[in-house]
């Protein structure tokens, strides 16, 4: 695919690599993730605009 | 999005992206992860330099490979694949530093008109979300579909 397909494509063009299955199921940045759910369970979610 | 962005492969559940930065540094293996966190519908966005000997991810290195804009563009777009995916989920993102915070809030500032225009972003200040605001310092990003009836 041309870079300039690539870049007018709000909605990109998926690509898939057999080879990333590899992760399934991992947690590859452990830390960030302990701290995510830390600071989610104190602040939970925002309300979304009403329409 | 406003910037180029590489190229990108991924799985088929969409949790994983690999991509290659490309700078005066060489070529650099760039890892995207979307990890299920505590909350239901809602997914940590990590990203961070791929050891393929290793087998290793360093979410810390500043990679100084000229071409952060580009980089964080190709993240963003991930965003877009992967809630097309998951149209309901909210992506959580906190930068591992300082440096990678202020990162994330330029990425989001540069290409903010065009996200918001499908996603509601919010920023996290003094434990309180609260919609982005350029120029606002924040701890964490969290963004979510407008649409949500919206697939790939």
């Amino acid at each position: 695919m041309k870079i300039e397909q690539l870049n007018n494509a709000k909605i990109p063009i998926v690509r898939i690599n057999k080879r990333l299955e590899q992760f399934k199921g991992k947690v590859l940045f452990k830390e960030k993730l302990e701290q995510a759910n830390k600071t989610l369970a104190k602040v939970g979610l925002p309300d979304l605009p009403k329409k | 999005m406003n910037y180029s962005r590489y190229e990108y492969e991924t799985e088929e559940e969409l949790f994983f992206y690999e991509f290659t930065s490309e700078g005066p540094k060489g070529n650099i293996k760039k890892l995207v992860e979307y990890s299920k966190t505590s909350v239901e519908n809602v997914y940590n966005l990590a990203f961070g330099d791929y050891d393929e000997e290793k087998g290793g991810i360093d979410d810390k290195s500043i990679t100084n490979n000229g071409d952060s804009q580009k980089v964080l563009a190709t993240v963003a777009s991930t965003v877009y694949a992967f809630t097309g995916k998951y149209p309901d989920a909210y992506i959580y993102a906190a930068g591992s530093t300082n440096v990678r915070i202020r990162l994330y809030r330029m990425g989001l500032t540069n290409n903010l008109t065009e996200i918001s225009e499908d996603f509601f972003v919010f920023g996290l200040k003094d434990e309180k979300w609260e919609m982005f605001i350029v120029g606002e310092d924040y701890d964490a990003f969290l963004v979510t579909r407008k649409n949500r009836k919206f697939e790939l």
